[in-house]
């Protein structure tokens, strides 16, 4: 790492400046306090193009300018960036760029934060000698329905198609045409469809680049920036909420290398408008939707749960970590019930959680940039975590890393990677059998993987909680098959800020892509039926997810508390949950939006989202991070924290928790090793616990090493595929862009997405469809309409459909156990 | 410092002082007493006497009202082009950002074709001024890149609610009441000395 560059000195307009070998001057001169505009460098974006010409300065030696974004540093290097020959250059530069660029600045939506603005006033001329007329296009077109283009603003910096190319590689932005009609555009003039697209208008440093859900709404005097965490995916990218008038008006990047590398998706970019939306819920309500006042719904609440005696439970899903903790402090401390959960379907148990949260086992996201071989195990990043997709394309292309893909559906990394292993749906656990035999030596489905795997020094592994229990379970063991006896050695000090220092021996790091946003913080802070607070093992046993749902329909089950959780939509089997629902004769809701579930609500409070939220979360790889509050809370909605504090204090239990910083003091007291962490150490950038001195505090489990056999109870016997005659098996995935986020984002709309069957050619010949083909989906006495999608990736004898779309989600056709199902033709597509 | 030094230091300042004379008036009574007692406070009555016969300076505000020179400062007006009917503001807020009492709120929103406002692509859909902070200072006339907002004359904003004070678009653009007579070149204030 850094260690083995070698430091070299040298002198930036008489300033003596220390640099690593290899930086750009433009960096290096940074960091002496010198600054050199620029337009077209952006160390995000890679290696530097020089295309803009602004940061020529003067190095002696060499006679003509040199641009500094391109230059490397060397020793003993003399620089001028201010003499009389770069002033005339960078006045001649800034006058070629203002030939063409149209004096819109009143109009234009990136006026008072322009970089070109900026660098006029700093490093031009102050006056023009073109009398010419200006080139001219059409003024705003469509680039996509989110960006607008203003092609006469563009000074062709090459940013955006930079990011195309080599960020998001969806390689559809190009310079079309020539010398000055030259412009940004796709091919045929179709509009950008990138999950990443919004970053371009982040990277403009004019405003040819802009968003549609930003224009003209405010000016940057008219705004203030909030820092917060994006909790809209596990990814928690760091974010910047631009507030106008106590309302989101704006998300942008707040670059933080430990989380996302500087870039945010689409999702958390667009995805503020609904926190508007009319299907939000502003205040607490009663069954039928009736409002009442807090005080009113927590008294009913509580006597509405007291009167359950014991019998309730509570799932919860989108929480900070001081609400899950408080949500554990109802249910045990104040119910007496050990029923809680926060996973959506079955889960691994405590032995296997503790066994794989160990700090030597934790993959930071930045270890992705250092590995040698990054193996994605049972998750598409790009859907689940679409920000971990960007870093494993940056490893790819500019650190030489080696992929290997191991999933049940294709992914959006297939192309980069070097070898791909399809198992099938229900197939995880035995798969990552095979792989941790492989790896051993066997010859197997495995061997093209393990021989990847084999020879690697330092491989992360991203593997998802889809992966179900066994298969989680199973990682233990591939763990272990690798020759990692003396990689611990180095790991038990103290951790650098870019993650673990990898020794010569094999380092394997893992790092979950859970379902929750915030799955970590809430299984840390004890919302697990097997743990609680701090992962401790606790007396009594409770259910999980899937035993709370029979158990509310057996009866032994009464009461139940949700907290940001949508059963009816996100987990598997809907028609049993609707059953359970109903059965419950109590229920107590906490959601952000109206939905099927939370109209089944006795009583449903109001859910801040993650720009009115004050908390903390904790990412997948164990940063601790803060949600601050940036805008005002709609309606009526007072802080989760609050009302789950009060309602402990009307069912007579007492937390102590009467503000934000008393309700993390608590989840510090109660999780061991999150003890040393402050609000002040988790700063603005988050803080990993592992790296903190309380890591040693983690318990052991009990188990340790036999860990898998103490899942096998959780473990369905009918995880095995069963083969009917003329059924594909089904495997499903959670699409990106399904659930409110689009439904309730006016601008987020039209990528609202419809339910398809993905098949194989080989099935679809078969079966006689067609791409665009109608076709009801059945499994028993189930069915859902579906359009058919050929996707030749897509391995014989499966087929995949999205979960959670409204009208035909593919969650109503599972039950807990591997399915087949029937397809029929409904109706072909129209010639 | 020692005592010498500074007393050398003060000496040196003492010598470049001027020596002050005093100047004396004469000694009181006689014919020159007489004088100041009578012939000097005659002399400032006359002042007096002629004043007497002008008759009274008040101005007979409301019903008369100071005029007020062309580049005074007063309410702001709105303005539109003569030929299109389109307003000149675009709602760029820059008169917001230059204004130092914050009492500017634009907010801005996208022109449609067949129903346009401004003649940018964005005009001010909300314009308020709060006449109860400005302070007339006038930075947002120099501010302005299309000239759409001018300083009036009218200073006559007194009211008995503040929210009445929050002035809107409409009412900025409206055809402002000349209340306050303007002074014709080389009038004098009626009064002025």
């Amino acid at each position: 790492m850094s260690s083995e560059k070698r430091e070299v000195t040298l002198t930036i307009d008489g300033r003596e400046v220390t640099a690593i070998e290899g930086e750009m001057l433009h960096d290096a001169a940074r960091k002496g306090d010198v600054e050199i505009p620029v337009f077209c460098y952006e160390p995000k974006l890679g290696a530097p193009v020089g295309a803009c010409r602004m940061c020529l300065v003067e190095v002696e030696g060499i006679p003509k300018l040199q641009t500094s974004c391109s230059t490397p540093v060397r020793d003993g290097m003399v620089v001028h960036t201010r003499t009389d020959q770069v002033k005339k250059a960078q006045n001649a530069v800034v006058e070629f760029l203002l030939v063409n660029h149209p004096l819109d600045c009143p109009v234009c939506d990136k006026g008072g934060e322009c970089p070109l603005q900026d660098v006029t006033q700093g490093w031009g001329p102050g006056k023009s000698r073109v009398i010419d007329e200006k080139r001219h296009f059409e003024k705003p077109i469509e680039l996509s329905p989110l960006v607008a283009i203003d092609r006469e603003r563009c000074i062709l910096c090459y940013r955006c198609v930079r990011f195309s190319q080599e960020v998001s590689e969806d390689a559809q932005l190009q310079l079309l045409d020539r010398g000055d009609r030259t412009y940004v555009g796709t091919f045929d003039d179709r509009p950008y469809v990138s999950p990443f697209h919004g970053n371009i208008t982040d990277l403009c440093p004019v405003g040819a680049l802009t968003n549609y859900t930003y224009r003209f709404r405010a000016r940057p005097w008219d705004i203030e920036q909030a820092g917060s965490v994006c909790t809209l995916c596990p990814s928690q990218c760091n974010v910047s909420f631009t507030v106008r008038d106590e309302k989101v008006k704006r998300v942008i990047v707040r670059d933080n290398p430990g989380v996302d590398d500087g870039w945010i998706c689409d999702r958390g970019r667009y995805g503020f408008e609904m926190f508007g939306a009319a299907e939000r819920v502003t205040e607490p309500r009663l069954k039928g939707g009736d409002k009442v006042s807090y005080e009113d719904a927590i008294a009913r609440a509580a006597k509405g749960l007291a009167a359950r005696d014991g019998k309730v439970a509570a799932l919860v899903g989108d929480a900070s970590n001081e609400e899950g903790f408080l949500v554990g402090e109802i249910v045990r401390g104040a119910l007496h019930s050990p029923h809680l959960d926060s996973r959506p379907a079955a889960g691994p148990g405590i032995d296997t959680i503790l066994g794989l949260a160990r700090p030597e086992l934790q993959a930071a996201v930045p270890d992705i940039d250092e590995a040698d071989v990054i193996l994605v195990l049972g998750t598409d990043p790009m859907q689940s975590s679409p920000i971990l997709d960007l870093r494993i394309r940056k490893a790819i292309r500019r650190n030489g890393a080696r992929l290997v893909v191991a999933t049940e559906r294709p992914t959006a990394l297939d192309g980069g990677a070097e070898a791909i292993a399809r198992f099938a749906p229900g197939q995880a656990a035995h798969f990552v059998g095979e792989l941790t035999a492989a790896i051993g030596g066997a010859e197997n489905v495995a061997t093209p993987l393990a021989e990847s795997l084999r020879d690697a020094s330092k491989v992360v592994v991203v593997w998802g909680e889809r992966l179900g229990p066994a298969a989680t379970a199973e990682l233990l063991n591939f763990v272990d098959a690798f020759d990692t006896k003396n990689a611990g050695t180095d790991v038990d000090g103290p951790k650098t800020q870019d993650g673990l220092e990898f020794s010569a021996h094999q380092h394997v790091g893992l790092l979950e892509v859970p379902e929750v946003a915030n799955a970590r913080g809430l299984r840390e802070a004890g919302v697990l039926p097997d743990a609680g607070p701090g992962l401790a093992a606790l007396a009594l046993n409770g259910h999980g997810t899937e035993e709370i749902r029979e158990a509310l329909i057996d009866g032994s089950l009464d009461g139940l508390i949700l907290v940001g959780v949508d059963p009816l939509r996100d987990f598997a089997d809907t028609a049993r949950w609707e059953e359970a629902l109903n059965a419950a004769s109590f229920i107590v809701a906490f959601s952000t939006f109206t939905t099927a579930t939370a109209a089944k609500a006795d009583v449903l409070f109001p859910l801040e989202t993650h720009a009115e939220k004050d908390g903390t979360v904790t990412h997948p790889d164990g940063r601790l991070q803060r949600v601050r509050p940036a805008a005002g809370r709609p309606g009526d909605i007072r802080p989760g924290w609050q009302t789950l504090s009060q309602l402990s204090l009307a069912l007579g239990h007492d937390t102590g928790i009467t503000s934000q910083p008393t309700a993390f003091a608590a989840l510090t007291a109660a999780v061991p090793f999150y003890a040393s962490i402050t609000d002040k150490s988790i700063g603005g950038r988050g803080i990993r616990w592992q790296e903190t001195e309380s890591a040693a505090n983690l318990p052991n489990s009990a188990t340790d090493a036999g860990a898998a056999s103490a899942d096998t109870q959780r473990v369905s016997a009918s995880d095995e595929a069963v083969p009917v005659a003329g059924a594909l098996a089904l495997g499903t995935y959670r699409d990106l862009w399904a659930g409110p986020i689009t439904e309730l984002n006016p601008p987020l709309k039209f990528l609202k997405p419809s339910q398809r069957l993905e098949l194989s050619p080989e099935d679809a010949a078969r079966l006689s469809l067609d791409s665009g083909d109608t076709v009801r989906v059945t499994q028993g006495d189930k069915s859902l309409e579906a359009t058919v999608a050929i996707r030749e990736r897509v391995p014989e004898g499966v087929c995949f459909l999205a979960e959670g779309i409204a009208g035909a989600n593919a969650n109503s056709l599972l039950n807990g156990h591997q399915v087949s199902v029937q397809i029929e033709k409904l109706s072909e597509v129209p010639a | 410092m020692s005592d010498q030094s500074f007393y050398r230091q003060a000496g040196s300042y003492l010598d470049s002082v001027d020596v002050v004379e005093v100047q004396r008036g004469p000694e009181p009574g006689g014919v020159g007493g007489a004088y100041r007692a009578f012939g000097e406070t005659l002399r400032g009555l006359k002042t007096t006497m002629s004043r007497l016969i002008e008759g009274p300076l008040t101005i007979e505000y409301p019903e008369e009202k100071t005029p007020v020179y062309p580049r005074f400062r007063g309410r702001h007006k709105l303005h539109r082009f003569e030929d299109t009917g389109l307003e000149k503001c675009v709602g760029c807020s820059l008169c917001a950002a230059a204004c130092p009492a914050d009492c500017i709120r634009v907010v801005a929103a996208e022109n449609i074709p067949g129903e346009r406002v401004s003649s940018g692509e964005r005009y001010a859909a909300v314009y308020e001024i709060n006449l109860s902070r400005c302070i007339f200072c006038g930075y947002c006339e120099i501010a302005c890149p299309f000239d759409a907002i001018t300083m009036g004359h009218d200073y006559e904003m007194a009211d008995y609610d503040r929210t009445n004070l929050i002035f809107t678009k409409e009412m900025l653009l409206a055809e402002p009441i000349e209340r306050t007579p303007l002074k014709s070149e080389g009038e004098e204030t009626k009064g002025a000395l």
